[in-house]
């Protein structure tokens, strides 16, 4: 804290008129499309009337029934459930695409990496229903087990967790793969030759130093991760055919099939507590990795 | 098949893509416990020929032999060849006695001898004291400290040293100059080190090779080298010389243009072409006579035990370097006479006319 408020000491007034001058447009984009709504969804969530905000008196019940309810409780489990599998695999699949690209010397590495992304140019929902297209009952993978007469009934591959779980991982890998690429900068190709030319095999080197200099990049791309997965609505909702109960469905559901606001924001403040305090003990054990 | 430690038979080295190799046709070798100096211009190959030994890029042809044994096809880490990098290259996330105690731990040292060897090593290096600071959190001249108690704790069969020195300010070079070459007498290492700085080939190395776009020019003593340069890409690499080209008009004397007859010690035929050179160091201030330059002084560099200047003879210029403590010293524009005794004049080379 003092360390970070010594150079501000060290202004002149103008100056930091200035820096206030040149923060106020920002400040106030936060405020009115950040603040104000948490605010309100605060607010919301604590509300007797189930249509207005700020109408009505102030009551924990929607706390209580988010809460109590076993169903809410079973539902935060499959978000956490789900969240942590998308980001294993997502980390997994994505770790040796970001490892190449970022020690890749070749003249393709920028073209490459522009690929591994590309797929962000497109809505997660149209990729969503790319999935539904290949894994769903009358799919690509069903329909040519059925013609090879492998099976006669379709394979459950959507409609369910499964599903679900196979198009967020393939949605949010580009994620992965920016935060990973971002993260290497540790990475060196001479601390591998030092390492191999101390006696350390292919392997060893891998394990005792790639791996380890690569840690924060893996972290940050399974959080970021793990926070897209367990605040995603579109595809649960889509390759979960409704059989699917994550928070973001959930409080998609009370806000605008049941019309329970309040209690779809209580639902909302349990989520972003959920984000807020794994994203606290990460930064922790991210920062203890770092120093 | 010799008593030589380390044997570098014809490697070259050609890049992919590239033209012209690298590395071209270089020989050298090494008795135990001996310090060689690869020196040359940026982008002759040093690093290239020294990366080929390590292991760390293959060669496009030739052989390299440690104790005897060709080990061309011998993965890096096996070579067991300690290497200190010009950045260090030290692992930011372990601490400076992991650091050290990484190659042991390769090993497979048990645990209990590895301790004291890391101690020690650090000890020689005088970072005794430091063994638990993370590595990130050392000094320039500290880390480079560690990056060679790291490379010497395995024994190695050989150092590498790639421009150990350069990233250390100029009091620190010369302090790790000496300590390297402590270390290096005192284990009895065979190294070898690049540098493109004369001054640390020339203190450093038993032996120096110069090299010149992928090829040895010289190999051979700091005093050989310096004195007795085999060509004037040597002798203008190392040290600074006055060039003088002319005709041999009788034997052991030159006509050089612009100045006239000079003596020199070596033989040439009458009626060749030779080309010679002075030391700035050789010349000495004298009356005119035989083998002397009398002209005007045009520049002075005060150098506290030296004093350099520069005159100008028949349209040319003379640089010399005269010791301070040599009576009364020249001014600018006074008229000297500067005279070299034959025996000082280096001979590079001669052609027919
Ligand atoms: N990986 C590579 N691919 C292609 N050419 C290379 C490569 N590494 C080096 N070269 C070329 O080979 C030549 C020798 O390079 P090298 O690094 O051995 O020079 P050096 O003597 O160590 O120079 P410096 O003193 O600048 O370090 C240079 O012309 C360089 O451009
Ligand atoms: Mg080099």
């Amino acid at each position: 804290m003092s360390g970070a408020a010594a150079p501000a000491q060290q202004m002149t007034g103008s100056n930091r008129y200035m820096l206030l001058i040149l923060l106020v447009p920002g400040l106030l984009a936060l405020m009115t499309t950040f603040l104000l709504p948490m605010v309100w969804l605060a607010r919301a969530s604590f509300s007797t009337s189930s249509m207005s905000a700020f109408g009505g008196g102030v009551t924990l019940e929607h706390y209580h029934a988010a809460l109590t309810d076993p169903f809410y409780w079973k539902v935060a489990m499959n978000t956490l459930s789900l969240g942590v599998t998308v980001s294993f695999f997502a980390v997994i699949l994505s770790y040796p695409i970001a490892l190449f690209l970022t020690r890749s010397t070749s003249r393709w590495r920028g073209v490459l990496t522009a690929l591994a992304v590309a797929p962000l140019l497109t809505s997660a929902v149209v990729r969503t229903y790319g999935w539904m297209v290949i894994l769903g009952d009358r799919g690509v993978i069903n329909s040519t087990l059925q013609s090879l007469s492998l099976t006669t009934d379709p394979v459950r591959l959507s409609n369910n967790t499964f599903g679900a779980t196979v198009a967020l991982v393939e949605i949010l890998m580009p994620y992965a793969i920016l935060a990973m690429l971002a993260g290497f900068g540790r990475l060196n190709p001479q601390l591998e030759e030092a390492a191999s030319m101390l006696g350390a095999s292919k392997l060893r080197v891998f394990w005792r130093i790639i791996l380890p200099l690569s840690l924060p990049g893996i972290l940050t791309g399974a959080l970021l991760v793990f926070v897209l997965a367990i605040s995603a609505f579109v595809t649960p909702r889509l390759m979960g055919g409704g059989r699917v109960f994550v928070l973001g469905t959930e409080v998609f559901q009370e806000a605008t099939v049941t019309l329970n606001w309040p209690l779809a924001a209580a639902l909302s403040v349990v989520l972003l507590a959920l984000f807020s305090s794994v994203i606290v003990i990460y930064q922790r054990a991210l920062r203890r990795l770092e120093a | 098949m010799s008593e030589h430690h380390v044997v570098v038979e014809n490697l070259v080295k050609t890049y992919p893509g590239a033209a012209t190799p690298s590395v071209d046709h270089v020989s050298f070798a090494l008795p135990k416990g001996e310090m060689l100096a690869l020196l040359g211009p940026s982008g002759c190959g040093k690093t290239t020929i020294l990366r080929m030994i390590a292991g760390l890029i293959e060669p496009t042809s030739g052989a390299i032999q440690l104790n005897g044994r060709e080990i061309s096809q011998t993965p890096v880490h096996k070579r067991n060849m300690g290497m200190v990098f010009q950045a260090y290259a030290l692992f930011p996330h372990m601490t400076v006695a992991g650091n050290v105690a990484f190659g042991l731990e390769m090993r497979g040292v048990p645990n209990s001898e590895r301790g004291p060897k890391v101690q020690r090593a650090l000890d020689m290096v005088k970072l005794g004291h430091l063994g638990d600071r993370r590595v990130t959190q050392l000094s320039g001249g500290q880390q480079q400290r560690c990056a060679i108690a790291r490379s010497l704790v395995i024994e190695p069969e050989l150092l590498l040293l790639d421009e150990p020195l350069s990233n250390l300010d100029a009091k620190l070079r010369d302090e790790m100059r000496d300590e390297i070459r402590e270390i290096q007498s005192r284990t009895g290492v065979t190294a070898i080190f690049v540098t493109h700085d004369q001054d640390e080939a020339l203190s450093m190395a038993d032996r120096l090779a110069v090299m010149s776009a992928g090829r040895i020019e010289q190999i051979g003593t700091p005093r050989e080298i310096f004195d007795a340069p085999a060509n004037e890409f040597v002798a203008g690499f190392i040290g600074a010389g006055n060039f003088l080209s002319g005709r041999v008009t009788a034997p052991g004397q030159a006509e050089i243009e612009g100045l006239g007859p000079l003596r020199f010690a070596a033989p040439a035929s009458v009626g060749s072409r030779v080309q010679l050179m002075v030391r700035p160091h050789r010349f000495k201030l004298a009356a005119p006579g035989p083998n002397a330059f009398t002209g005007q002084v045009e520049s002075l560099v005060y150098r506290g035990q030296i004093l350099t200047l520069a005159i100008t003879v028949g349209g040319r210029r003379l640089t010399a370097d005269l010791h301070t403590h040599a009576g009364t010293l020249p001014a600018k524009g006074d008229t000297v006479t500067l005279a070299v005794a034959p025996g000082d004049v280096t001979f590079l080379s001669e052609a027919a006319a």
